[in-house]
């Protein structure tokens, strides 16, 4: 059955002041009430302050990383949505008009980015209001309902997320930072608007739903009507809102009090020169600059640090190599240690030294393994760092002397690999693995215990 | 009345009359006066402790602001910390300021004492001062008219010698209307020459706070105190240290003039009598009479009552019953409900291009219509208001309510200023010349004011 989804997604810029006063953005981290001003707190008389420009020239560059036009050189209305609500404390909320159209994100078409406030934090058991996060900046990202299963829809969401991410303009997602509403259509059936949405994997749950919903309705032979309906993350269902919300009409007029936003050329030009390359451009490029596979391009360009080191580091290593090391092993160590790429502490040099000596064989990759591990937790030069863990490999001697205990302290063994065993030898290597307290390659061990054994094979 | 506040001022840097002997004249007055004439609805309990600091300074020989010494009553839609500002309704009867409003900072900086908060129509919603939720203000210059208003208070608080100067705010003609009938002097600024930061909203659009004063260098020198740009506020024009009081003139030399035949239509012609006299003075000074066209000039009153409308809608929002008390449409009165509820209606999404976007382009044409003739001449000159003020009490239609308003809405919507003088008086009621000037022509303005007020 063929179905549509769409996205409006809100997301906090991560400025230090909020949208039109001077008041600080940390709402979660102080006491209610505390980062409020009159103007924050919608006084009698109160006037916004012209609005943040650090704000503005997020949603710009958000706008321009997910390919938008940017509405240059006209007027840019900021808007008043009223509404009535305890948060919202003048009774309307402001909004600004497109900043940005046309955009698309892995064949998704963004209809349009914009500019909005958010309305302060009411608590409906205690009856409070705490108004730290009124006025704190939000960039709105709507998309075409381009998204045809929750399986794209959710990828889509995860592409986006490290967009934002990627561009250092939002808050890191937390505590509901992040809130999307979704639109889901089956073929023969309306359009129902689901609101209420915190997460990705909210998202997608809500989109599941919904599909299930609509399709037993359609397939009763009953009429999916238009709707807006509300999801709730506890019962993980949706649920249709009340018809007062529905029939709400919010009387957009531009505000009095705030100048028109006029974005010139030059501005885009200068946010144009320093911003960052988003993430799904970035990940092709990859490819294509380092002949590497698709797959391992998207797990280095899943963090904006993590390409960066990338990058860094294959200017000096042979990038194929590099890529599989940073699939293979330091991703791993990442995800095990929970740390992201930005949280590392070693130089990308120390990395660099790492992976030339696996390279050239001046150690094996376990013990490469081992060191890294190392150098994430206690940044090092790898050369100190495998000798701290007595890692510097055996001589060929001592691997010898190793090789020979071994055979003579396991005969069984020996006579079970000699019977043809393939699975003995591995035991013997592991137990001069053991000798020589992993300071050896295990390919030379093979190599020696089979000479040593008369067998080949 | 013609130069009371230069010599008041005079008067008090010269020592021959203490801050507090004039702050405390006044209480008495407004004691005395103000059972009867309701122009104060509350009093500032600091005004003496503030007199006694500026007094201080002044003996001290330290530096002293313009105002130093000056009483200032301040229309109750402004917010001066610690104050009421109730907007004259119950709405807001407990709302106690928690800032300062720009220009009361100003006020205050330069030497002017708040004594206290003027009558007004409530939520500046109303042109006869009869709308307050704390009783209506009668005419100190014609006992039983209304005064006009909004700012019925502060100008009834001026012409009754309660105060030296007031703050009030039109929106519009809510300045013009009651000085005419007051017979004081009152100015509207140009839209964004003075902060609007701490007035509470009739409509963003329109509203500008300026001054009241029984003479012309009083309202001069008030306006050069508050005007000018804050960084505070986004919709400001760029202007900084203005200066009106020291360059006024009395003469019209050069000076031209702009008479439209549109006043004469719109007008009670006894008050076109009074006006035309007052014109041929004009002259007289020197002034150069041109005739303008203002062919579209009545049609700027209904597109005014929609644009202010939806604009009062909107800023009346915030008066949801949760923070201030009271939900403003269960508590105010026929004329604020009237406009919430027309504003309501009227920005409803599917009449917007039918009401809202129509009443844009009438300001457009209006406004393109002032700008045109203000090319031609300086200034602008006729009535105020277009007829004599009713008696206390007497009903009059809505539409006759708004009709007071004709002439004064124009300057609001084209965003220039305006000022007002008494010209001279019928049956013993006070009739105010209008004389409107260009974007930010204020100088030219009180030029003609002040001129005219030498001869009068």
């Amino acid at each position: 059955m063929k179905m549509l989804i769409g996205f409006e997604v809100h997301q906090q810029l991560s400025t230090g002041r909020k949208m039109y006063c001077d008041c600080p953005t940390n709402y979660q981290e102080v006491p209610p009430n505390t980062n409020i001003c009159p103007i924050c707190t919608g006084m009698p008389g109160s006037k916004p302050l012209p609005p943040n420009e650090r704000a503005v020239d997020a949603a710009i560059e958000i706008a321009l990383m997910l390919g938008c036009e940017i509405i240059a050189d006209r007027i840019i209305y900021i808007q008043r949505k009223h509404y009535d609500y305890p948060d919202l404390p003048s009774g309307y909320q402001r909004t600004s008009l497109p900043i940005g159209l046309n955009g698309e994100l892995q064949g998704v078409r963004i209809r349009e980015v914009h500019l909005e406030e958010d309305p302060g934090q009411y608590d409906p058991t205690l009856g409070t209001v705490d108004f730290n996060r009124s006025g704190v900046p939000l960039v709105e990202i709507v998309t075409e309902p381009d998204m045809h299963s929750p399986e794209e829809a959710r990828k889509f969401l995860r592409q986006l997320v490290r967009l934002l991410e990627y561009s250092g303009k939002v808050r890191p997602e937390a505590g509901g930072a992040m809130r999307t509403d979704t639109n889901i259509s089956l073929e023969g059936g309306g359009r129902v608007e689901v609101k209420n949405i915190n997460s990705v994997k909210g998202a997608y749950r809500a989109i599941k739903f919904e599909i299930m919903r609509q399709r037993a309705k359609l397939e009763r032979g009953e009429a999916v009507t238009r709707e807006t309906r509300a999801y709730l993350e506890s019962q993980k269902i949706t649920m249709p809102m009340r018809l007062k919300e529905l029939e709400e009409d919010y009387r957009y007029i531009p505000d009095p009090d705030i100048f028109p936003l006029v974005i010139d050329q030059a501005r885009i030009r200068r946010i144009k020169a320093s911003m960052v390359e988003a993430p799904h451009l970035r990940e092709q490029r990859l490819v294509k600059q380092y002949g590497i596979g698709p797959s391992v391009a998207n797990v280095i360009a899943s963090e904006r640090e993590l390409a960066n080191l990338f990058e860094v580091v294959a200017r000096e290593v042979d990038p194929k190599f590099v890529a599989t090391w940073f699939r293979t092993k330091l991703k791993k160590i990442l995800n095990y240690m929970k740390l992201r790429a930005e949280d590392v502490k070693f130089v990308p040099e120390q990395l660099i030294d790492l992976l030339k000596m696996i390279k050239s064989d001046e150690i094996t990759p376990e013990q490469g393994e081992l060191v890294l591990r190392e150098l994430v937790k206690r940044p090092g030069d790898p050369h100190e760092l495998l000798l701290q863990l007595g890692l510097v490999r055996v001589g060929r001697t001592e691997l010898q002397a190793a090789v020979a205990e071994a055979i003579r302290t396991n005969p069984e063994v020996v006579k079970d690999y000699l019977a043809g065993k393939q699975e003995a030898l591995h035991f013997l290597v592991g137990k001069v693995m053991q000798l020589t307290n992993m300071r050896a390659d295990p390919r030379e061990i093979i190599k020696l215990l089979r000479a040593e054994l008369g067998r080949e094979g | 009345m013609d130069e009371v506040t230069r010599g008041k001022l005079e008067a008090i840097r010269q020592g021959e009359l203490s801050v507090v002997e004039n702050v405390q004249r006044m209480l008495e007055r407004i004691a005395k006066l103000n059972p009867k004439i309701n122009a104060f609805i509350e009093l500032n309990p600091d005004a003496l402790a503030q007199a006694e600091a500026v007094e201080r300074r002044l003996r001290r020989g330290e530096k002293v602001g313009k105002l130093a010494g000056l009483t200032v009553g301040v229309k109750s839609n402004i917010n001066v910390l610690g104050l009421r500002a109730t907007c004259a309704s119950k709405t807001l009867e407990d709302y106690i300021a928690t800032y300062d409003a720009e220009v009361i900072k100003r006020v205050r900086a330069a030497g002017g004492i708040i004594i206290g908060m003027t009558n007004m129509d409530e939520f500046a919603c109303g042109s006869s001062g009869e709308t307050s939720a704390f009783g209506a203000t009668d005419n100190p210059a014609a006992p039983g008219h209304i005064p006009g208003g909004s700012s019925s208070g502060s100008a009834a608080a001026i012409a009754a010698g309660m105060c030296d100067l007031c703050l009030g705010s039109d929106t519009g003609g809510s300045i013009r209307n009651p000085a005419s009938h007051c017979g004081v002097v009152g100015v509207k600024p140009t839209y964004g020459l003075v902060p609007r930061q701490g007035l509470i909203d009739l409509a963003m659009s329109l509203d500008q706070i300026g001054p009241f004063a029984p003479d012309v260098y009083g309202a001069a020198l008030l306006l050069e105190v508050i005007a000018g740009f804050n960084p505070n506020e986004c919709v400001m024009l760029d202007a900084k240290g203005v200066s009106y009081a020291d360059e006024l003139q009395t003469d019209l030399k050069g000076m031209r003039v702009g008479i439209s035949p549109k006043f004469r239509e719109l007008t009670d012609p006894k008050i076109m009598e009074v006006i035309d006299s007052a014109i041929k003075k004009l002259q007289d000074l020197g002034a150069e009479i041109v005739e303008v066209e203002l062919p579209h000039l009545e049609k700027g009153l209904p597109a005014y009552y929609l644009i202010m409308s939806v604009e009062f809608f909107s800023a009346t929002r915030k008066f949801d019953g949760r923070k201030y008390g009271k939900r403003i449409e269960d508590v105010c009165g026929d004329e604020v409900l009237r406009r919430i509820l027309r504003g309501r209606h009227i920005s409803r999404k599917e009449y917007r291009g039918k009401y809202y976007q129509r009443a844009l382009q009438v300001r457009t044409i209006i406004r393109e219509e002032l700008m045109t003739a203000l090319e031609k001449v300086d200034v602008i000159v006729g009535p105020t208001v277009p007829k004599l003020p009713h008696k206390m009490g007497e009903k009059i239609s809505v539409s006759a309510m708004y009709a007071y308003d004709y002439l004064t809405i124009p300057a609001n919507l084209a965003g220039i200023c305006g000022g007002v003088v008494k010209a001279g008086e019928v049956d013993g009621i006070p009739v105010g010349l209008q004389v409107q000037g260009k974007v930010l022509g204020e100088e030219e303005v009180f030029r003609v004011l002040r001129s005219y007020e030498a001869v009068a």
